[in-house]
C-alpha cells in the first residue's frame, strides 16, 4: 500500500508568485517529488515579500514564499543560459509533468515549449499557467491575481456602487490553484490508463469567472449586471456583520445569517429583544426593512461578547460566528480540532506555523512533508545524484553562473 | 459531448451550496454526475436570485451555473428502500460527494463506513463548514458565516465601517473546488490500488487558504491585518488601489518594488499627454520609490504620494476604461480596468479562446450561457456537459440503466414517495 497518493510521480516545476506554486504544492504535499527550478538571476518575487522571519528581508526569509512551496526541492538553473538548458533537458526524461506560469512567450524564447519536450519525453504533461491564457490578443499581459480580481469581476463588492471595495489581496491566486490541481490530476489518471501526455493551457481568468458563474448566466440572459450588494442578501435577513463589545481595545463583530422566521424568533430570544417589531415578523418583511433590521440587531450585539454569542446563537440554531481577525485564526479551536495549523522547523527561518491541508484523506492523507527550499538548496544533490555530475563540475557550473 | 478525460467515472452528487461546484467540475471534465435530490428538488433550487426574478425550481440562477452537465435524480434518503437504493447506485458509483451536517448520513446508515463495505472502490467526499471533530461540528454555515470564521472578511471594507462580503457568495465554492481535488487526489491511488477512501473538506480552512500572506503576520510581525478598504498597506505605507474614469473604475498602483516599471510607464503616459504636473517628473523621480522598496512609511514620501495618485486620477477621469486597457497592455502598466460583468461578456481575449459557451436548456426553454472550459487540455478537451437538468428528469433513464427498474415500478415508488 502507497503511502501518499502520489508516490513515484516526478515533476519539474518552474512556476513562481502563488498559482503554479500552490497547484503544485497539492502534489508534492501528496507524495510526488517536486524539483523547483528557479534562478538568482531572476528570483521569484515571493522570495523577496513579507512576511520575513524577525521582520528581515531575505531570500530565504519569506514565509509568503516558504507557505506555498512546502515539500519540494530547490535547484537554480540560469535557464537564460544555454548549458542550463542542456542540464534541464537531461532532466526532462525523468519528469512526468513539466509545469510553468511565466508569460507565455518565456518558455518559447528558451526552445522549450511542448513539442520540444513531448519529442523526448512523448507521454509528458505539461501545465502552463498564466493570467489570460496561451492564445488570444492579451496573452502576454503581465499582472497579479490583484489586477485579475478586478478585470474578473470580482471589485464589484462594496457598500454601494460609487464604493467599490476590492477583496483582500490576490484572491483570484486562490481560485485557480483548485482548477489547475483537477485538470492536472485528471491527465495524470488519463495518462496511467491511456498511455498519452498533453498540454494543459490554464488562464486564470477563465478559471476565475467560474465563481461568478450566476452573475454571468444572468447577464447573458437578462441584461442585469451585478452590482454591489453591501452586506444583503436576497436569501437571509438579517445577514450581515454587527458590532459587538471591544476586546482589550480591539474591535470585535459577529457574521449572522438568519433564513426564516424559526431562526429570527430564535436570534431576537438569544439577543434579549424586549419587544419584537412586528413588521420585521416575517420574512418579507424582514427583506423589505433590511435597514431596520440592521438597527436592531446591531443595536442588541453591541454589548455582547462575539464568542460567547456565537455559541448562544448557534445552540438555538441560527448561523454565526465572529468575524475573525488573522490571531484569532490562530487560536480556533475548531480550525485547531481539524489540525490545520502545521508546524515547520525551515532551515533558515527556524519553526513557524504553517497553513495545513484543506482536506484529510482516510487512507493516503497529505502532510507537508518538509519547508520549502532554500535558493538552491538541493543542487548538489540533484546534479550528483540523479545526473552523476563530480562536485568540481557543479563548481564549475557554479562559477560560470549556470547553476545560479 | 461529455469530455473524455473523466469518461466513464460516475460521481452521485449530493452537495449543496457548500459542495455544488464540485460535481460540476466533475461533469465539465466528462464524468457521469448524478445529482440526488430529495422528492421536489434540491434546496439549492431555492437560492435567489431568480433567471427573470421569476421564481421556480429550474431558475435559480445558482442552480443554473452549478448543476449544468449533471443528471437528476430524485430520492428519498428518509425511507428504508430509499436508502437501499442509494446502496445500489453506490456499487455502481466511483465517486459520492456530500454536505449533509457531520454525522447525518451516518446516522441513516450511509455513513462512509457502511458504503465502503458496499462499494471498496468508492471515494466518498464530505464536506464540513468547520470540520467534523472541533466544537463547532454542528453550526450552521451560512455562506457569509463562514467567509467571516475563515478570516475574510475582516479584511474587507473600511475602517470604521461593517467588514464585507464578497460580490457573491463565494465560501461554498472554494469548499466545492476542493472537494473536486481532494476526490481527484484519492482517485490515482484508487486506480493503482482499487482501494477509495474518505475526504473531509474543512470549508473554513478554504477561506484561510485565501488570506495570501496574512496568516504567519501576527507571529512574524507581531500584529495582525486591519481592512483600509480600497488601499493597501500591509507593512507600512498607504496605498490606493482604485481609482475613478470615465467610465467606471482602474484598479492600479503607485509603487516601488516590482511595480516601479509600471510606475515609470504610468507617470510617462501622463508626461506625454501633459498631465503630469511638473513635481511628479523632476529629476529622480517620486521620492523613496526604488527599485528595492515596495512601499515608503515616511511621512514625506506618502504625502506626495498621494498628491501623485490624486494627479492620476485627474488624468484616468478623462479616459475610459477601454482606452486605459489599450494603454496598460501597450505600456505593461501593472494595472486593469475595474470590471462588470457586462465588459467581461465581450471582452475581446474571451471571445477569441472562445470561452463563453451557450447550451439549450430545455427545462427553461431557451439557451444559456456559460462559463466555458477551465482549462484548455489539447488531448482531451473539457468543458461545460450540457444543461442543468430538472427536477428528477433522469429518473427512468438512471433507474432504468443502473438497477434495471420497469417504468411501473418506478410509478410505484413514485407513489410511495420514494422517487
Amino acid at each position: 500500500m502507497r503511502r501518499y497518493a502520489f508516490e513515484g510521480i516526478h515533476v519539474l516545476d518552474f512556476t513562481w508568485f502563488a498559482v503554479g506554486p500552490v497547484t503544485t504544492k497539492y502534489l508534492a504535499d501528496n507524495g510526488a517529488d517536486v524539483i523547483r527550478i528557479e534562478s538568482r538571476a531572476r528570483l521569484d518575487g515571493l522570495r523577496m515579500a513579507p512576511p520575513w522571519r524577525d521582520g528581515k528581508p531575505g531570500v530565504d526569509n519569506s514565509q509568503f514564499f516558504a507557505s506555498y512551496n512546502t515539500s519540494k526541492k530547490g535547484l537554480t538553473l540560469d535557464m537564460s543560459k544555454p548549458e542550463a538548458r542542456a542540464i534541464f533537458l537531461k532532466l526532462l526524461p525523468w519528469a512526468d509533468v513539466v509545469t510553468e506560469s511565466f508569460t507565455p512567450k518565456t518558455l518559447r524564447n528558451w526552445g522549450l515549449d511542448y513539442e520540444r519536450m513531448s519529442a523526448i519525453k512523448p507521454d509528458l504533461i505539461m501545465l502552463s499557467t498564466c493570467m489570460q491564457g496561451q492564445t488570444g490578443p492579451h496573452r502576454d499581459y503581465p499582472g497579479f491575481g490583484n489586477l485579475l480580481a478586478a478585470l474578473s469581476g470580482f471589485y464589484y463588492s462594496g457598500y454601494s456602487p460609487d464604493e467599490l471595495c476590492p477583496p483582500y489581496g490576490a484572491y483570484t491566486d486562490f481560485i485557480a490553484p483548485r482548477f489547475a490541481a483537477c485538470a492536472l490530476m485528471a491527465a495524470l489518471d488519463y495518462r496511467r490508463r491511456a498511455g498519452q501526455g498533453q498540454y494543459i493551457d490554464m488562464a486564470q481568468y477563465e478559471a476565475a469567472l467560474h465563481f461568478l458563474a450566476p452573475a454571468l448566466v444572468d447577464y447573458f440572459a437578462t441584461g442585469r449586471v451585478m452590482e454591489p450588494q453591501a452586506n444583503d442578501s436576497a436569501r437571509y435577513a438579517p445577514h450581515g456583520a454587527y458590532r459587538c463589545a471591544d476586546e482589550d481595545g480591539h474591535e470585535r463583530w459577529i457574521a449572522l445569517a438568519v433564513e426564516n422566521d424559526q431562526e429570527w424568533t430564535a436570534t431576537l430570544k438569544v439577543l434579549g429583544a424586549a419587544s419584537a417589531d412586528m413588521r420585521l415578523a416575517t420574512f418579507s418583511g424582514r427583506i423589505a426593512d433590511r435597514g431596520s433590521v440592521d438597527e436592531l440587531v446591531g443595536g442588541l450585539t453591541r454589548t455582547r461578547h462575539a464568542e460567547e454569542l456565537t455559541v448562544a446563537l448557534q445552540t438555538a440554531g441560527v448561523s454565526a460566528y465572529p468575524v475573525q481577525n488573522c490571531m484569532d485564526l490562530h487560536r480556533d479551536e475548531n480550525l485547531e480540532a481539524f489540525g490545520f495549523w502545521h508546524w515547520l522547523d525551515h532551515p533558515h527561518m527556524g519553526p513557524s506555523p504553517y497553513e495545513g491541508l484543506e482536506h484529510r484523506l482516510s487512507r493516503t492523507p497529505g502532510e507537508l512533508r518538509s519547508p520549502a527550499p532554500t535558493v538552491g538548496q538541493h543542487n548538489d544533490e540533484i546534479l550528483t545524484g540523479m545526473l552523476g555530475m563530480t562536485p568540481a563540475e557543479i563548481e564549475q557550473l557554479k562559477v560560470d553562473k549556470v547553476v545560479f | 459531448m461529455a469530455a473524455e478525460l473523466l469518461k466513464g467515472f460516475r460521481m452521485l452528487d449530493l452537495a449543496d451550496d457548500k459542495g455544488a461546484l464540485c460535481g460540476k467540475i466533475f461533469a465539465d471534465l466528462g464524468a457521469d454526475v448524478i445529482k440526488i435530490e430529495p422528492p421536489g428538488g434540491c434546496p439549492t433550487r431555492l437560492i435567489p436570485p431568480f433567471l427573470e426574478d421569476r421564481p421556480g425550481p429550474d431558475r435559480s440562477l445558482y442552480a443554473i451555473a452549478y448543476h449544468a452537465g449533471k443528471r437528476s435524480i430524485t430520492l428519498n434518503l428518509e425511507s428504508a428502500e430509499g436508502r437501499d437504493m442509494l446502496g445500489a447506485l453506490v456499487r455502481k458509483a466511483d465517486f459520492l460527494v456530500e454536505s449533509f451536517a457531520p454525522g447525518y448520513l451516518e446516522g441513516l446508515g450511509l455513513g462512509y463506513a457502511e458504503l465502503d463495505r458496499l462499494n471498496p472502490r468508492l471515494i466518498y467526499t464530505s464536506i464540513t463548514p468547520f470540520g467534523d471533530t472541533g466544537p463547532g461540528r454542528d453550526y450552521k454555515a451560512a455562506d457569509i458565516v463562514t467567509w467571516a470564521a475563515g478570516g475574510m472578511m475582516f479584511q474587507m471594507g473600511d475602517p470604521g465601517r461593517p467588514p464585507l462580503q464578497m460580490a457573491q457568495p463565494q465560501a461554498g465554492l472554494h469548499a466545492g473546488a476542493e472537494a473536486a481535488v481532494a476526490s481527484l487526489i484519492a482517485h490515482y491511488p484508487r486506480e493503482i490500488e482499487g482501494r477509495g477512501q474518505h475526504a473531509v473538506v474543512n470549508m473554513q480552512a478554504c477561506i484561510v487558504w485565501t488570506l495570501m500572506n496574512e496568516q504567519a503576520m501576527p507571529l512574524l510581525h507581531g500584529d495582525y491585518l486591519r481592512r483600509s478598504g480600497v488601499f493597501t498597506g500591509a507593512i507600512g505605507g498607504r496605498r490606493k488601489t482604485v481609482f475613478k474614469c470615465k467610465d467606471g473604475y482602474v484598479s492600479g498602483l503607485i509603487a516601488g518594488g516590482a511595480y516601479l516599471p509600471s510606475t515609470k510607464a504610468l507617470i510617462g503616459w501622463m508626461k506625454e499627454e501633459g498631465a503630469a504636473p511638473d513635481w511628479l517628473v523632476k529629476e529622480g523621480g517620486l521620492k523613496d520609490l526604488t527599485a528595492a522598496g515596495f512601499m515608503s512609511a515616511d511621512a514625506e514620501a506618502l504625502d506626495e504620494l498621494a498628491r501623485a495618485e490624486a494627479a492620476l486620477e485627474d488624468f484616468l477621469s478623462t479616459k475610459t476604461k477601454r482606452e486605459i486597457w489599450q494603454n496598460i497592455l501597450k505600456r505593461r502598466i501593472l494595472a486593469a480596468p475595474v470590471s462588470t460583468v457586462a465588459d467581461i461578456a465581450v471582452d475581446p481575449q474571451l471571445k477569441s479562446r472562445e470561452f463563453f459557451t451557450e447550451v439549450e436548456a430545455p427545462a427553461l426553454q431557451r439557451k444559456i450561457t456559460l462559463p466555458g472550459a477551465f482549462a484548455k487540455l489539447s488531448k482531451t478537451p473539457i468543458g461545460p456537459a450540457g444543461p442543468p437538468p430538472g427536477v428528477g428528469e433522469h429518473n427512468q433513464a438512471v433507474y432504468g440503466e443502473l438497477l434495471g427498474l420497469t417504468p411501473a415500478r418506478l410509478a410505484e415508488l413514485h407513489a410511495a414517495g420514494v422517487i
